[in-house]
């Protein structure tokens, strides 16, 4: 499924998916496919993305309406 | 003091390794079945002697006893605890898969058929190369768990 939450909070950091993947030290396609929903990345690489966007896990990858 | 930066083999991320793992694993079965296969031809079809392919045999067997005993020591295959009685049942199919194979070498795929004692004899072998191979895997799941044990301290 597709992880809105990711690509939103990227877009308003203004980031590109390259500038975030650098940030990461992950490549482009990694962070295009974690958005896509298509590669479910480590715990390592989630705290990542959420230290670099200044977010918690839970606003970028918990689904409220699985739960 | 100026540090240089660690750089990632070939500049790998997890994704791309999961990915180089998956497919590496993957073309080594492919192999592994791949010999086995050439082994059958040569042996079945071209009727060549043990000699002639022994040493690609002899690479099959030892790389699947490090593969299964790897697969033990670092908690890829989950054992809680060691039974008697399943080491017995895998020493048993062992013990069976073997003595099949070589019946059906010696009787049915290769000329002349063995006396019941010749036959005993070769069995034989076949159960001691089988508990060998059920003594290295026990020693390594022992030292696996012995391993994930003292990580966990």
């Amino acid at each position: 499924m597709e992880n809105i939450k990711l690509k939103l909070a990227r877009v308003e950091k203004g980031l590109s998916q390259q500038e975030l993947a650098d940030l990461c030290e992950v490549t482009r396609q990694t962070i295009g496919l974690v958005e896509k929903g298509k590669y479910n990345p480590t715990l390592n690489l989630c705290i990542k993305i959420a230290t670099v966007l200044d977010l918690t896990l839970n606003d970028l990858f918990w689904d409220e309406n699985k739960r | 003091m100026k540090t240089k930066d660690k750089k990632p083999f070939l500049n790998m991320d997890e994704r791309n390794k999961q990915v180089a793992y998956r497919i590496m694993a993957i073309m080594y079965l492919l192999t592994i079945f791949a010999m086995q296969a050439v082994v059958i031809y040569r042996q079945f079809v071209l009727g060549q002697e043990l000699g002639d392919f022994e040493d690609i045999a002899i690479i099959m067997t030892v790389n699947s006893l490090f593969l299964i005993s790897a697969l033990l020591y670092f908690g890829a295959i989950p054992i809680r605890k060691l039974k008697i009685k399943s080491i017995l049942l895998i020493y048993l199919l062992l013990v069976t898969l073997g003595s099949l194979f070589t019946y059906a070498k010696y009787n049915i795929f290769a000329g002349p058929n063995l006396s019941f004692s010749q036959l005993f004899e070769k069995l034989i072998a076949v159960y001691a190369v089988s508990g060998i191979i059920m003594l290295f895997f026990i020693l390594f799941s022992i030292l696996g768990k012995r391993k994930m044990e003292k990580e966990l301290e």
